[in-house]
């Protein structure tokens, strides 16, 4: 208001007075929507008192409901307090009876064992026994503490001293009957001794009792193996016959007594009968290997072998033909062992496997330590480890000094690509390394594979390499062919003779032959050992899959098969050598003059001498047919890889050679195209000998000629660069413009102007 | 063909460890060489797939040949002795310069009868590891023969040798100094490199295997460098004859070819 009174601009107050008839407006229009409500109100209000008395009504309800749910609650409570009072009473009367029961089975148990015994029934004492022991202790306990405490106290006593008495008389039974060696008794208070808790006594009793039969046995066989007349058909193996034996015996007696022990005393037990058996196993073992050791005079070989070995210059060197009985009986009685073993390990694998099956892990993982210690440290794997010792020494022994014989005694025959000793040395060491094998260690025959691949690697490839190293003698051309008509000639004397010797060689021929002979069994060599190591990988995964050899096993064959294959490597790395020192040696000497012919045959020619050319041939016709003599003869002797390498090591050489002198002549126009004619029956010629195309050895002569062929010089721009199509240049810049050069009849100049 | 899974991450070496102690030691440097480097980087790690170098490891019985390979591979110790029997063989993998490659452990017997056995595995080790008991100073004594029978076996120069006293917390401080100061002279008289190990506590155990995991790695690389490029100058010689003028820069340019695309 006092803004408004102040407010004297006309403007201003009619602003205002706008400003509050709007606002009045807006009153009146809440005014109005207000009223509208009035009726709906009042309408709602007259509802609600009509409710009021309904209200009350629910409440007294609802106070009624409360009360009949707390008497409802109060009802349950009580009536479940009374069923767990009845079920506590029902279980205690459950436990009443129980051990009324109990204590009556205890009084029957008694009066039992009392008739039973009495009878001389010694199931049945030990079938009330173990009634009385399956009680509960502390049910007797507490029986004793009842008003018949005396009574039963009595009768328990007499319990236990039947028990006494049982277990007494059953061992001194079972003693009596082992004595005896009557089985079925012996079977009888075997299956006894578990219903009295003496599992482990039970065990150990009747393992007493199969043992003693098991050394009756063996000694038997042992007695029976010194009185072996020598001339036996098995006289040879009869060690290893007699470990066979042996464990043959042992897990028949494993076989017939498991379903005893699984069903009288519970699965898992195989394993203490076992453990007990194999004491005695290992005794006999060591009796027998005893006897083998001073039989075959084991000990005294090896140390021979060893003395041997240290002085390759001993004299009383020991003939190796004379250890290879042994070293089969050896592998033989090994294979033996580790087929008894694997035959133990399942067999209590698969005990413990379903005795466990509820056991934790630490439980299993004991148990599998039992197994280890048991296989592994047992005198009989032991005691086989020391032979096999032995036996690989021996056995490499056998190995070098066999191979050394085979490459004495190397012969080669006319016809044969390779000499004798390639098959003999690989026969020598597929048998080591099959004897090996035959022992199924795998720790054996990875060693036999190692001394194998060092044999081969070191002794034997030094053997071939020395002989490469004497070379291939070098002769003249001239020489050459009168050498080939006198090696025919010896070649033909020595067939005569049936050998042909390579130990002394004198004459060059003989070295020729030697050498080529060589080069085919490095070859040969190469490939057999990855034939070798292919058959020794079907064989261990063969072994391996019988279930032999340990986690690693696998992995240690790997690891030993490819240090084998790199062997072979070595001998390709050889043969490439020997070849290169065969070109090197005698065709490069040869074709290095044929080929400098060419630079007595003028390229710097007229239309005349052309045709005269064309005619006559002035070097590359002679040129080819000398190649072809000189190749004729390797390869006849030369087996067709070693050939095909040669040929292509030649005919590098050629093009490599023909360069040279083509850059060292001049050429015409006619004379380039004399050289192209040249050059195409030389390629033509080099196609047929080769099984592969030679084309690309050729490329830069083939450019060459090209050059030569040219018009004018700036032709060569129109193969050059961005015109040079399918054809890739081998030739750079500078040896195009050498090229080109030498046509006498382009300018320098313009060869010089060329934007290569 | 199954995967196999990665290389556990404390497998993985990408810097060139270091030596136990620089009185004897193979090699002093804290890289691997260039060559080798570039060549792991650019993965051109040569034809072969995977690169395996054997180790083998020699010394007397009851030294603890076996504790200390069971320590790296499984990191396990076991108080009580087992003799090995023949041979033990683990195969532990490795990524090195971003390289997978395996070392092949061979655990010989160090019994005297299963000598002759073990003997046939010493052949083709890149790295002959011959151990010794810190607590027994004989056991050191046997190591120049143990080295000599593995080494008879091998190219001379083509292993790498490493002496390593076990069971280090079985000695005092002092002793312990006193023992070593003996092997550093055994192991340069033998060539080797020392180190002293617990595989009761792991110490350095992980250290020296990783160290012969790279000495082995980057010499097994550098071989096969020599050879890729060896046979690619071979091929790129045969074919061509070089002008007079351009034989001097042949070489070089071969050379560089073979690097950048072996």
């Amino acid at each position: 208001m006092e803004r408004i009174r102040a407010l004297t601009d006309l403007r201003e107050l009619e602003a205002a007075y706008g400003r509050l008839c709007a606002e009045e407006k807006v009153v009146e229009e809440e005014l109005e929507a207000l009223l509208e409500q009035q009726g709906t109100i009042e309408n709602k209000m007259v509802a609600l008192h009509r409710m009021g008395p309904n209200l009350q009504l629910i409440e007294g309800d609802a106070r009624q409901l409360a009360g009949m749910i707390t008497f409802t609650w109060n009802l349950a409570e009580n009536v479940s307090s009374k069923v767990r009072q009845l079920d506590l009473a029902k279980n205690r009367l459950y436990q009443a009876i129980q051990r009324a029961d109990d204590i009556l089975d205890l009084k029957f148990c008694m009066d039992g064992v009392q008739t039973a015994l009495r009878n001389e029934d010694y199931e049945q004492a030990a079938a009330h026994i173990h009634r009385y022991l399956s009680l509960d202790k502390s049910v007797i306990e507490l029986s004793r503490q009842g008003k018949e405490g005396s009574i039963i106290d009595a009768n328990l006593k007499l319990l236990q001293e039947a028990e006494q008495r049982l277990k007494t008389i059953v061992t001194e039974k079972f003693d009596l009957a082992m004595k005896q060696g009557d089985l079925p008794q012996v079977e009888r208070f075997f299956k006894i001794f578990p219903l009295l808790g003496l599992h482990e006594e039970g065990l150990s009793k009747f393992s007493e009792y199969l043992c003693k039969q098991v050394a009756n046995k063996a000694e038997e066989n042992l007695l029976l193996v010194m009185g072996t007349d020598m001339s036996d058909r098995r006289a040879a193996v009869i060690f290893a016959d007699t470990l066979t034996l042996l464990f043959e015996g042992i897990a028949r007696i494993v076989e017939t007594h498991q379903p005893i022990v699984e069903t009288y005393y519970g699965l898992g037990r195989l394993y203490t009968l076992i453990k007990h058996l194999q004491v005695e196993c290992d005794r006999q073992v060591e009796k027998v290997v005893d006897k083998f050791i001073k039989q075959r005079d084991y000990h005294r070989q090896f140390q021979q072998v060893q003395n041997s070995m240290m002085r390759s210059s001993a004299t009383e060197k020991i003939e190796p033909r004379e250890l290879d009985p042994i070293l089969t009986e050896v592998t033989l009685m090994n294979a033996r062992s580790e087929l008894y073993l694997r035959f133990i390990k399942r067999r209590i694998i698969s005990d413990f496997e379903v005795g466990d099956s509820m056991a934790s892990e630490e439980v299993k993982q004991e148990h599998q330590k039992y197994l280890d210690k048991l296989l592994n440290n047992c005198l009989l794997s032991r005691t086989m480890q020391e032979l096999i010792g032995y036996y690989i020494t021996m056995e490499e022994y056998f190995m070098r000094e066999t191979v050394n014989k085979a490459v004495a005694m190397d012969t080669y025959e006319k016809g044969q690509l390779i000499s004798s000793m390639v098959d003999d040395v690989f026969y020598i060491v597929k048998k080591c390394i099959g004897r090996a094998l035959s022992s199924s260690s795998i720790d054996c025959l990875c060693a036999m594979i190692n001394h194998s691949t060092t044999e081969l690697e070191s002794d034997f490839r030094e053997v071939l390499y020395n002989k490469l190293k004497l070379g291939f003698p070098a002769t003249t051309f001239q020489d050459f062919q009168r050498g080939v008509t006198s090696a025919v000639n010896i070649m033909h004397s020595s067939l005569q003779q049936g050998k042909f010797d390579t130990k002394g060689i004198e004459s060059t021929d003989e070295a020729k032959q030697s050498f080529l002979v060589t080069l085919n069994n490095v070859e040969v060599c190469s490939e057999n050992i990855m034939t070798l190591k292919k058959t020794l990988e079907s064989d261990c995964s063969k072994l391996l899959s019988q279930g032999f050899g340990g986690e690693q096993a696998q992995a240690k064959i790997d690891s030993c098969l490819s240090d084998m294959a790199a062997v072979s490597n070595k001998f390709r790395d050889l043969l490439q050598e020997g070849l290169n020192e065969l070109n090197s040696s005698a065709i490069k000497p040869q074709v290095k003059p044929w080929i400098n012919l060419f630079l007595s045959v003028s390229h710097n020619i007229e239309e005349e001498e052309f045709n005269d050319y064309e005619a006559n041939d002035p070097w590359v016709q002679q040129f080819i047919v000398n190649l072809e003599q000189q190749m004729a003869e390797f390869k006849s002797g030369l087996s067709p890889v070693i050939y095909d390498s040669l040929t292509s090591l030649m005919t590098s050489l050629v093009a490599i050679e023909l360069e040279k002198v083509v850059l060292k002549s001049t050429f015409s126009r006619l004379g380039g195209l004399q050289f192209d004619k040249e050059l195409r029956s030389l390629i033509a010629y080099l196609t047929t000998v080769t099984t592969w195309t030679i084309r690309d050895k050729f490329a830069r002569l083939s450019q060459m000629a090209t050059i030569l062929n040219l018009e004018r010089v700036t032709e060569i721009l129109d193969y050059w660069g961005p015109n040079s199509g399918p054809l890739t240049w081998r030739l750079t810049p500078a040896e195009v413009r050498q090229v080109l050069a030498l046509r006498i009849d382009f300018r320098s100049e313009d060869i010089k102007r060329l934007r290569l | 063909m199954h995967l196999v899974p990665p290389v556990s991450r404390d497998r993985v070496i990408s810097h060139f460890p270091k030596w136990y102690t620089p009185e004897a030691c193979l090699q002093f440097k804290d890289h691997f060489q260039a060559q080798v480097r570039s060549a792991c980087h650019q993965r051109n790690t040569g034809t072969v797939g995977l690169k395996i170098s054997k180790v083998v490891v020699v010394g007397d019985l009851f030294v603890g040949k076996t504790s200390l390979i069971n320590r790296f591979c499984k990191d396990i110790f076991d108080r009580d002795y087992k003799a090995t029997i023949g041979v033990d063989f683990e195969i532990e993998r490795f990524e090195i310069a971003g390289v997978p490659y395996n070392l092949q452990i061979w655990d010989t017997a160090g019994q005297e009868k299963f000598k002759c056995i073990a003997s046939a595995y010493y052949r083709g080790a890149e790295v002959i590891v011959t151990v010794f008991d810190l607590a027994d100073i004989q056991t050191l004594d046997h190591t120049k023969q143990w080295l000599e029978d593995a080494l008879r076996e091998n190219e001379p120069g083509s292993s790498f040798i490493f002496l390593v006293g076990t069971k280090k917390d079985l000695v005092s401080g002092a002793a312990c100094e006193r023992t070593e100061r003996d092997a550093i002279r055994f192991a340069s008289e033998m060539q080797a490199e020392y180190w002293s190990v617990s595989a009761k506590t792991g110490e350095n155990v992980k250290e020296f295997f990783s160290r012969v995991a790279a000495l082995a790695f980057e010499r097994s690389m550098l071989k096969e460098l020599e050879k890729s490029n060896g046979r690619m100058a071979q091929i790129g010689a045969g074919n061509l004859i070089k002008l007079e003028g351009n034989s001097l820069d042949a070489p070089e340019s071969n050379s560089q070819a073979s690097l950048s695309c072996c």
